[in-house]
């Protein structure tokens, strides 16, 4: 038993240096009889360290740090190299519709050991969307869609492709990219990743067709069955803009009953001043089209196993599909997530399709120029070229945004419309 | 809630600020709590007292409404991360409790928003949260374990539930049954499932406690395996009939408290790295997941977080993600911070009396505790899947 100072001098800590365990002499080691208030110096040589046994020659004096200056100091020397750092993240792309792979073609052409991660909710497998208006009548089996299987242009290309994965968020700060199948670092991230069917509230997303990729067409082949053999459907498409007019047409060169209905009187009002209605009604009318002009969708619902479409002026309709093609929208989740200054989609500089964030750009259908969207074919290949330039660092290649020309590819009376 | 159902004193007291209250929880944290720590978790010690003493002070109720103002999810958020600083034990039985309330709040039940809600936030009763074979099911992982069979005034329950925290003989926990009604018994699986939720109380008639494996750092959360036979259920113990819609609306916000485990253990991990930094910040700087740069990412984590505790009961499908995505990043980071905070202590860390180990274990009760990492991930991506009629 040693005797407790009665503490006129400031009670000092030791620490071991073998374990950490920090002897204060103000609580003393009651467990080894060193009574609270027993100094250090009078500990006994033959005592030892409580936690690991070593004994007090391995003490050292002990001042508790301040936190500000430990903070300093480790901001002064970050490690040059941590084993997280040794790989580079390189380029990850969201999205691989065409935009996502024509920028993985062009990023491989300049740039043969760049490390490419694209992510995509869907299969990830190569086709050509316009060719989804067209395959009933150019007879395109829906197995044929497919160009080259995701797996395979990944090989291909050496690109880590990452399939039925959702990008969830992306954490600026960090440059990370969190998604459902874990978190990917990035030095550049490329936003590809296109716009959604925007879904009027009268149009229940469990009763509506939404055709805005290969997934959901393949799933509308299969629950249509082929005409020939299993009887045509009766398909109501809502909205006759581009694709539904595209879409009505093709399907029903399947042989299926279509009727189409749109708020404005024709189909492909927006164009007409070049009488593309009138064209299209006129090359319509040996097919199996019913279009029906001026009406809105009040609700869908089901009826024994076909579906009523009920307009706001009252009109009813029986059918066994409901398509919607009442146009597009940008999802803003992972613009939002880093903040991305946002016009009716992601702003980017039209020259450099830089958006707002240094380290994050964007290309086709989610991106607007000045506000304004265009989501056709022809500008991909131009912002694919543009942004492989500058994220390889070669010289600029500007994107230069052009007026479109829109092909209406209703085959029974192809449109080219300004 | 009515304010004319609460005692008197209660409704008279003014609320503690957030301040005092969080300082009082760490007061309690650090003081009787922290010398109990390590009882809690290699004896299986059950901190009955403390959890008493911070249901008293208003830290497993601070989210529910109140006379005296509206809830604070973000401040029950803080207070839970206070007490999982010191052991993530009591910071899970905090969240027990939290939810436990909620559900009798939400219930719109008068038989349990009147005393039993009362006793319950003051901590005289005491309660868990049977969800997660529940949440489990509507996520399309698990079939529901309990069954109820309609009855004359109820339900007759049965089934099995193989893990329910912070229990003893007198508390009680919310659970979901599915419904067994005719069409089912006659085999009809196309008719919609329906569940009931409710009161589950420990000293019922047909409810049996019975004693489970040991866990990894939860020994002391008095966790219980709960065997139901022929148990009835009343309109006094009904949380929702149907379940779903109920579900619908709370489960962000069941979802959302589990964050204050994480960003207290990640905290008190963090903190231990600096407690060594004087003596081995010379190696510790080779070593990736400084503190630093993990006390920059989870105040970014916590900020997500205070935003979204604004709205605890948005049903969006949107605001959902963004809640899952939160608690799922929570565990990632609360994973990294204490694997980085065993590296940076070393031996002394690895002591089994160093809390730098069990907060280890205790993240990875985090990341696995339902919804664990897989599951938020699961029901991310099917949130984010396009519907369609297929």
């Amino acid at each position: 038993m040693t005797t407790p100072d009665p503490g006129a001098t400031p009670w000092q800590q030791y620490i071991c240096d073998a374990c950490g365990f920090i002897y204060d002499e103000a609580l003393g080691d009651p467990d080894s009889g060193l009574l609270p208030g027993t100094r250090f110096a009078d500990i006994p040589e033959d005592w030892v360290c409580p936690l690991c046994g070593v004994t007090k020659s391995d003490f050292e004096r002990y001042e508790a740090p301040s936190l500000d200056a430990l903070r300093e100091r480790a901001s002064g020397c970050a490690p040059a190299m941590t084993s997280a750092a040794r790989h580079t993240p390189g380029v990850v792309i969201v999205g691989a519709g065409r935009a996502g792979w024509q920028l993985a073609e062009a990023l491989r052409a300049r740039d043969a050991a760049l490390p490419i991660t694209l992510v995509t909710a869907c299969a990830g497998d190569v086709y050509d969307k316009p060719l989804l208006s067209v395959a009933m009548a150019r007879q395109i089996a829906p197995e044929n869609l497919v160009k080259e299987t995701g797996a395979n242009a990944a090989r291909r290309l050496n690109v880590r492709l990452l399939p039925h994965t959702h990008a969830i968020r992306i954490c600026k700060e960090t440059q990370q990219l969190r998604t459902t199948r874990g978190t990917l670092r990035y030095d550049q991230l490329v936003l590809a990743h296109g716009a959604q069917a925007a879904l009027p509230p009268a149009l229940p997303a469990a009763l509506c067709w939404r055709i805005n990729h290969l997934g959901a067409y393949l799933q509308l082949r299969a629950a249509l069955g082929e005409a020939a053999a299993t009887g045509p459907k009766d398909v109501l498409i809502v909205g006759a803009g581009l694709i539904g007019s595209e879409l009505a047409n093709d399907l029903a060169l399947g042989g299926h009953r279509i009727t189409l209905l749109d708020v404005q009187g024709e189909p492909l009002a927006r164009w007409h001043a070049e009488q593309a209605g009138a064209q299209v009604l006129q090359a319509w009318k040996d097919l199996p089209i019913r279009f029906v002009g001026g009406v809105k969708v009040a609700r869908v619902e089901r009826l024994g196993a076909r579906l009523r479409v009920t307009t706001e002026c009252g009109q009813h309709f029986a059918t066994d599909h409901v398509i919607a093609a009442t146009g597009l929208q940008t999802p803003s989740r992972l613009a939002q997530s880093a903040g991305l200054a946002w016009q009716n989609g992601i702003a980017v500089d039209p020259g450099t399709l830089a958006t707002s964030d240094a380290r994050i750009h964007a290309m086709g259908d989610c991106i607007t120029l000045d506000g304004q969207a265009s989501r056709y074919i022809e500008p991909i290949a131009r912002q694919a070229q543009t942004l492989a330039a500058s994220l390889c660092g070669c010289a600029p290649v500007p994107y230069e945004a052009r007026p479109a020309v829109v092909r209406v590819k209703t085959t029974s009376r192809p449109l080219t419309l300004h | 809630m009515n304010a004319a159902d609460l005692p008197r004193e209660l409704t008279a007291a003014p609320p503690p600020g957030a301040t005092n209250l969080l300082a009082a929880v760490r007061a309690v944290a650090q003081g009787p709590l922290a010398q109990q720590a390590a009882a809690i978790d290699r004896q299986g010690h059950y901190p009955h007292a403390v959890l008493k003493e911070l249901a008293a002070l208003g830290a497993m109720s601070a989210h529910l409404d109140a006379p005296a103002g509206p809830g604070d999810f973000f401040l029950a958020i803080q207070a839970m991360a206070e007490v999982s600083k010191v052991c993530g034990a009591t910071g899970f039985m905090m969240w027990c409790q939290a939810v436990c309330g909620l559900y009798l709040q939400q219930s719109g039940n008068p038989a349990l928003m009147g005393e039993v809600l009362q006793r319950h936030a003051a901590g005289g009763g005491m309660g868990g949260t049977a969800l997660s074979n529940p949440m489990k099911s509507y996520a399309q992982i698990e079939s529901l374990l309990l069954k109820a069979t309609p009855v004359e005034g109820g339900y007759v329950v049965n089934g099995t539930l193989p893990w329910v925290s912070n229990l003893q003989a007198d508390h009680y926990c919310g659970a979901i049954a599915a419904v067994i009604d005719s069409a089912a018994k006659d085999g009809d699986t196309s008719a919609p499932s329906r569940e009931v939720m409710f009161l589950l109380r420990c000293d019922a008639p047909g409810v049996e406690l019975r004693e489970c494996p040991s866990f990894s750092a939860m020994e002391g959360t008095g966790t219980w395996a709960l065997r139901l036979k022929d148990h009835f259920i009343g309109a006094g113990e009904i949380i929702a009939d149907p379940a779903k819609p109920y579900i619908a609306r709370i489960r962000a916000a069941f979802v959302m408290l589990q964050c204050g485990m994480a960003v207290g253990i990640t905290q008190g991990a963090i903190d231990s790295m600096w407690a060594v930094e004087a003596q081995l910040g010379h190696v510790n700087q080779f070593l990736e997941d400084r503190p630093d740069a993990l006390q920059a990412e989870l105040d970014a984590l916590a900020g997500r977080v205070q935003v979204m505790a604004q709205t605890p009961f948005d049903t969006s499908t949107e605001f959902f993600i963004d809640v899952l995505d939160a608690r799922a990043h929570g565990a990632e980071l609360c994973l990294r911070a204490t694997q980085s905070a065993l590296m940076h202590q070393g031996a002394r860390g690895y002591l089994m009396s160093s809390e730098v180990q069990r907060r280890v274990r205790e993240s990875h009760f985090v990341a696995i505790v339902t919804p664990a990492i897989k599951h938020l991930r699961k029901e991310m991506a099917r949130l984010s899947t396009q519907e369609t009629p297929a």
